[in-house]
């Protein structure tokens, strides 16, 4: 058993590893992030997850209920620590993991990944009162300056595969498929019963709930579709089946940002900044307004649905995922589908009473393994806008989220900061 | 007998129903009567078929939610969460029920109010009432201190109960007897009653909370957390251990030895046992607790010069006890720690204190430790002493200099060098960067030190030039480790140990440039550093060459004839090139780093850098095809060699977005308005012979390309006002008049970008970079908000929405502001720069030739184009 594993090991139990092993765990982690682009790639299947707030037990119980690392690909938007009372356990776990399983679990940096925010918000206190100095916190927040700002996930599949074993409602599964086209989304719960499914209808006009737009629709429309009702552009030719690429960041979107390629353009490298193109990646907010708006928060912006249907089509998106803000049913769709929020922190400061969730991405295998790759690092865009006139449609990738509650009182023990050890005055 | 009011003594035949899984069960039918019994009031039902027999007797509370309904039915809900009703046979009898009900929750109401005037009558109406302190009584006794906790009379009332009664104390003996009887659910109903008392948020409660008979009994029961039924913690255990507390030299009086141990005891309560449960005022209140104990005993502390002189005695090299010192580190540490929470004045005597006592003595004895985490302790010592005062920390050392000892920060500098363990070694680096800062000048700390201080440091004030000298001579030791860079064969077999100090050192640097781009030159200069820096963009670890970059990042965006030349000199940019060359097309950290690097060249137009860049790389430039960075560069270029005097407009105008946009890259705080010492500086460098620099930028200067578009010229052509009457002023220095009038024009739109932008290619980054998201905001508001946040979030989204929708607009006006107020103190700074640097007089005649009117109109174009931006609410149209 390598020394690494033995601290997984470790930390899984909830146990802290000495701070020599953190140094030496972030150098590593340092060395490995450097790599990473400012949006890295991953590839589909992936699961999704957004804020965990130092509440450990609960990341344990999203483990158990997503599956454990490395079986399953696994990619964090953020917000590690502060808040929950084991900050340093679940970061310390997810940079173990990150370093031993590289490819495995993506992480890319919430708004709470700095200096400034972890003091007021208890990370750094949780150090000193764990580790007796600030330098555990120093060598994190280190850490923190190499993460990525946001992930793209390339070669999703459009269509899920009705989860298998766990699934109960066999009748609606067999009706549904055939009537109503492919499964688009499903809601698991913790024991991975489906508790909702949606498809893509056939028809638009019978579209309800989170109604597709063309750019979505199922390949078999490719005949006859157009202009049947669309009332949004893009009504051309159907001509491709492949799904979008999936950009996760941990806010949103920026004014200063109108591609992917630009995020590229950052020094990420320091202290998430008070403005600017990289603070509002990580603190932005979608709302329901139009165009831009002042964000409540004092940093980043609000950003209405043309915004986000102009960036995803101009980019090649069929979804933004990000995490940031408290959903009380652990994800929530907006804008027709084109951005969802997922949180994963359940019972939020172990008092907000909601639940949490993952989201799962399937690989599409349809394409023989092959993943097209938009606004990969191969076939960058020149700079230059080109053919934006005749994209070929793009369909949202299926989507599978799985909600949990927080963990069970039993395995987590009683949530408390830990004590300081001595005192003199 | 003191409720006043009449009980009905009639009997009401009535009919008694009790709600059961959404059914209303019969539970019989009987007589209704009122009564008053021990000062309680209570509704009593007998039996109709034996009297005996009681059907129900319930205490009429506050908040039983009584409704009358239909004329014959009243509905409650009993303590227990029992939905009840009584169905009377007649409307008459109702009514004389209700009446008694209704009369009597007025009367409690009143009560509750707390009317002050009337409490003292009605105190002893009891409207709390506490059963006596017994396991059989505690769900009722749960329930009442629930209830009553609902409002703040309610509290109130309850919390005088307590104290009155004692009730705590009588408690106590509960929780013994109930964990004999192990009887689990008394013990949860103890904790959730000692959770209510406390968080009554009465001050008094929670003092008697932590004295010393009490606080075991109510840790005890808090141990039982009916949250986590399977779970028990050991709060006793902790609490009861008395070797926690150290006493390195006794404490004599009894009340601050109390006092101590109170404090310890409420910040466990605060952080381990209620952690969870915490309310905000609770919260609060404990927090204001816990500091005014430590003031107290930080008072007593530094009062008491016996106790002081033998704290200090310990550090006595004679003495061998090791073990004492360390702990009268951890002593002072703790005093340090505190001394951050209390307030300035105080926190002031405190230090001074201490440090008359020889606290630096013992910084140093800490720093130079054999072991990490003493050395880390002594360190924070000597941060808490650099945050609380800088000035004096550094008037201090160059007091050690003058009287030629050895300052601390040779100490500092030396220990850095050879520091092994890496966080202490970041620690120091901290240190040392507050206190060589030469940023803060002895002057502004004399002001604020008040006269008979300021009279006080003025005899140990020191020329400026020897705060220089010493910085020069500190800035050499320091960073004498880079000039090994030289002797090894290449820089590419570094230990970890000489990474980790080079990357310190490449920082600190940074630092210094950034803070204070004066001061450095010298050490810069004759140090040659920059050349050593621009080794380490070789260097293979890339973490290394990532800080080297940096450096270089920041010289540029000081926008410096002097450090421009130095870039330029030592072929930077073919090395930084280098690296994208190896990363690219790779998309990782360094790449990315160094693409924004060249980004931030074209988007700022600055034209010596591009002219040097493009005309000495090209080759490599054109090669480098899979970004548009490049081609930009060159394009612009060709602009600056095709065009010369007829494109002077367009040249100037473009270069006008730069002065708006450098505030927006938020690398530009650290530059602030400019200080005494500063201008002291400009004051007297012209005439001394000892400062080179200011003529080796002279010809550096003439050594540009081109050397009249230097960027000097372009913070100038902005404020064609100010430039034509003050010209003769920044002929020499710059006064602070100046400063002072170019703020008060703040107002005027001079933030003008390129109408001609559209026509040009290369510019997609620049107009994305047109509605940039300037910040009103501060850390504060942010905090605030995103402290909010939660409870926003949980009551639901409407707040935000709403409020976004009103507030955009304006909010993006006002945003607009602020940045061009930024803009204007940058171009000062650039202003001051270029008087000192580059020839006026050329400035003076470009001014003349060119761009007032186009000014005004390009200023309005571009007011036009960002309203439409921010109103169309997306970047790309």
């Amino acid at each position: 058993m390598s020394d690494l594993d033995r601290a997984i090991a470790q930390l899984r139990a909830c146990r802290l590893i000495p701070e020599a092993q953190v140094r030496e765990l972030c150098y590593k982690a340092r060395e490995l992030l450097i790599e990473e682009g400012n949006v890295v790639c991953v590839d589909a299947p992936v699961t999704i997850c957004g804020d965990i707030h130092g509440q450990f037990h609960d990341l344990m119980e999203l483990f158990r209920v997503g599956g454990d690392v490395p079986d399953t690909n696994y990619l964090f938007m953020g917000d590690f620590v502060d808040r929950g009372f084991y900050s340093l356990e679940s970061f310390l776990l997810l940079l173990c993991l990150k370093v031993r399983y590289p490819d495995r679990i993506t992480l890319i940096r919430g708004n709470h990944e700095s200096r400034q925010i972890t003091t007021v918000y208890g990370f750094y206190d949780e150090c000193i009162r764990k580790y007796g100095s600030a330098n555990v916190w120093r060598y994190c927040c280190e850490v923190f300056d190499y993460l990525a700002l946001g992930a793209l996930v390339l070669g999703a599949s459009a269509e899920l595969e009705p989860s298998g074993p766990f699934y109960n409602d066999t009748t609606q599964s067999t009706m549904s498929t055939t009537d109503d086209g492919e499964l688009e989304t499903e809601v698991l719960n913790s024991k991975g019963d489906v508790t909702m499914s949606t498809y893509r209808p056939r028809q638009r006009s019978s579209l309800d709930n989170g109604a597709p737009s063309p750019t979505r629709d199922p390949a078999t429309l490719r005949t006859g579709a157009p202009g049947t009702g669309a009332s949004s552009s893009g009504a051309g030719s159907y001509s491709s089946s492949r799904t979008g690429a999936v950009l996760c960041v941990h806010g949103g979107l920026s004014p200063l940002i109108d591609t992917v390629d630009k995020i590229r353009l950052i020094d990420r490298k320091q202290e998430v900044p008070h403005e600017g193109a990289m603070c509002d990646l990580l603190w932005s907010d979608p709302d329901e307004i139009d165009g831009w708006g002042l964000s409540p928060r004092g940093a980043g912006f609000l950003f209405g649905a043309d915004i986000v249907k102009q960036f995803n089509y101009k980019n090649d998106l069929s979804l933004i995922a990000r995490a940031h803000q408290l959903v009380m049913e652990g994800y929530k769709e907006m804008f027709d589908g084109g951005i969802v929020t997922v949180w994963s922190a359940p019972n939020y400061c172990y008092r907000c009473g909601n639940v949490a969730a993952i989201l799962e991405l399937g690989e599409d295998a349809s394409n023989g393994g092959m993943v097209t790759r938009s606004n990969g690092d191969i076939g960058r865009s020149n700079g230059i806008l080109t053919g934006t006139a005749d994209k070929a449609p793009l369909r949202s990738p299926g989507r599978r989220y799985r909600v949990f509650e927080a963990a069970a009182q039993d395995t987590r023990g009683m949530p408390a900061k830990k004590p300081v050890a001595d005192y003199f005055l | 007998m003191a409720l006043d009011l009449q009980p009905p003594s009639e009997r009401k035949r009535v009919k008694v129903y009790e709600l059961k899984e959404n059914d209303w069960f019969d539970r019989g039918t009987g007589f209704c009567t009122g009564k008053i019994e021990h000062d309680e009031p209570r509704i009593y039902v007998e039996s109709e078929d034996k009297p005996v027999r009681t059907l129900l007797e319930t205490k009429i509370s506050k908040d039983g939610g009584y409704q009358k309904q239909q004329d014959t039915l009243i509905v409650w809900t009993e303590p227990n969460q029992t939905d009840m009703a009584l169905s009377f046979q007649e409307a008459e009898g109702c009514a004389v029920i209700w009446n008694f009900v209704n009369n009597v929750q007025q009367h409690l109401l009143n009560v509750a109010a707390g009317d002050d005037a009337l409490s003292d009558d009605l105190e002893h109406l009891q409207t709390v009432q506490l059963p006596p302190a017994e396991l059989v009584n505690l769900p009722d006794i749960d329930h009442l201190m629930r209830a009553a906790s609902i409002t703040q009379a309610g509290r109130d009332a309850l919390s005088k109960c307590v104290i009155r009664d004692e009730y705590i104390h009588k408690l106590l003996p509960l929780v013994t007897i109930a964990e004999d009887l192990e009887s689990l659910t008394d013990l949860h109903r103890l904790c959730n009653i000692m959770k209510s008392l406390i968080l009554l948020n009465d001050t008094t409660i929670i003092e008697t909370v932590v004295t010393d008979p009490v606080i075991l009994g109510v840790v005890g029961a808090l141990e039982y957390d009916p949250e986590f039924p399977t779970h028990k913690a050991n709060h006793r255990q902790y609490l009861a251990d008395k070797s926690r507390y150290k006493e390195v030299v006794p404490i004599r009086d009894p009340n601050i030895r109390r006092k101590i141990r109170y404090t310890w005891r409420l910040q466990y309560l605060k952080d381990v046992v209620l952690a969870r449960i915490l309310d905000d005022p609770t919260f609060s209140v404990l927090n204001s607790m816990i500091f005014y104990n430590q003031v107290d005993i930080v008072n007593h502390i530094q009062s008491d010069g016996p106790f002081l002189k033998e704290l200090f005695s310990v550090f006595d090299p004679r003495s061998n006890d090791a073990k004492r010192k360390e702990d009268a580190v951890q002593f002072l540490h703790q005093c340090a720690s505190i001394a951050k929470n209390l307030q300035v004045p105080e926190r002031a005597t405190l230090f001074g204190n201490l440090i008359s006592h020889g606290l630096f003595a013992v910084i140093v004895f800490a720093i130079k430790h054999p072991n990490p985490a003493i050395r880390t302790t002594g360190i924070d010592i000597l941060v808490a002493l650099l945050d609380h005062d800088p000035i004096m920390m550094r008037s201090y050392m160059l007091k050690a200099v003058n009287e030629k000892k050895t300052p601390l920060t040779d100490t500092l500098i030396d220990l850095l060098h050879t520091e092994a363990d890496l966080g202490v070694k970041n620690q120091l680096a901290d240190a040392i960067k507050v206190l060589l800062d030469p940023q803060v000048p002895l002057q502004a700390a004399m002001a604020r030190a008040g006269p008979e201080q300021a009279a006080k440091m003025r005899s140990n004030m020191l020329s400026d030039a020897f705060v220089q000298n010493h910085f020069d001579e500190s800035s050499k030791r320091l960073f004498a480790p880079l000039k090994r860079l030289e002797n090894e064969s290449g820089p590419y077999d570094l230990t970890f140990k000489d990474v980790a100090l080079y990357s310190h050192l490449v920082d600190i640097l940074t630092f210094f440039v950034r803070q204070h781009l004066y001061r450095c030159r010298n050490v810069i200069q004759n140090e040659r550093l920059a050349a050593y820096v621009t080794l380490l963009l070789r260097v293979p670890q890339k973490h290394l060459k990532l800080t080297a970059l940096k450096f270089f990042r920041t010289l540029l965006s000081l926008q410096d004839t002097f450090y421009q030349a130095l870039m330029t000199h030592n072929d930077t940019f073919g090395l930084i090139l280098d690296i994208v060359y190896e990363t690219m097309p790779r998309d990782n950290l360094l790449n990315s780093a160094c693409l924004e690097l060249f980004e931030f060249i074209k988007r700022e137009h600055i034209k010596p850098i591009t002219l040097h860049v493009v005309g000495k790389y090209g080759d490599k430039l054109r090669n480098i095809t899979y970004v548009d960075t490049f081609q930009g560069l060159i394009l612009h270029y060709e602009q600056l060699q095709g065009y010369s005097e007829e494109a002077d407009t367009t040249l100037y105008s473009q270069e006008e977005t730069p002065v708006l946009k450098t505030t927006h890259n938020g690398r530009w705080q650290g530059v602030k308005e400019m200080d005494p010492a500063e201008e002291e500086y400009f004051n007297t460098s012209d005439d001394e012979d000892e400062w080179p620099q200011d003529r080796a930028t002279g010809t550096l200067v003439s050594q540009v390309p081109n050397g009249a578009v230097s960027p000097s010229v372009k913070s100038l052509v902005d404020y064609p006002d100010d430039d034509e009457e003050d010209n003769d002023a920044m002929d020499t220095k710059p006064e602070p008049e100046i400063e002072q009038k170019d703020e008060s024009k703040q107002g005027e739109p001079n933030e003008g970008a390129p109408t001609d932008d559209a026509e040009d290619p290369p510019s997609t980054p620049i107009q994305a970079v047109q509605t940039p998201p300037e910040r009103l905001s501060e850390k504060r508001r942010r905090e605030e908000e995103d402290d909010d946040e939660l409870v926003k979030l949980t009551s639901g989204p409407k707040r935000r929405s709403s409020t976004s929708s009103s507030t955009g607009t304006a909010g993006l006006l006002r945003k607009k502001r602020s940045g061009s107020i930024g803009s204007v103190s940058v171009t000062d700074k650039g202003t001051a720069q270029a008087t000192t640097n580059a020839a006026p007089k050329r400035i003076a005649i470009n001014l003349s030739s060119s761009t007032k009117a186009a000014d005004t109109l390009d200023t309005t174009a571009d007011e036009n184009e960002k309203e439409n931006q921010n109103d169309g609410g997306n970047g790309e149209g």
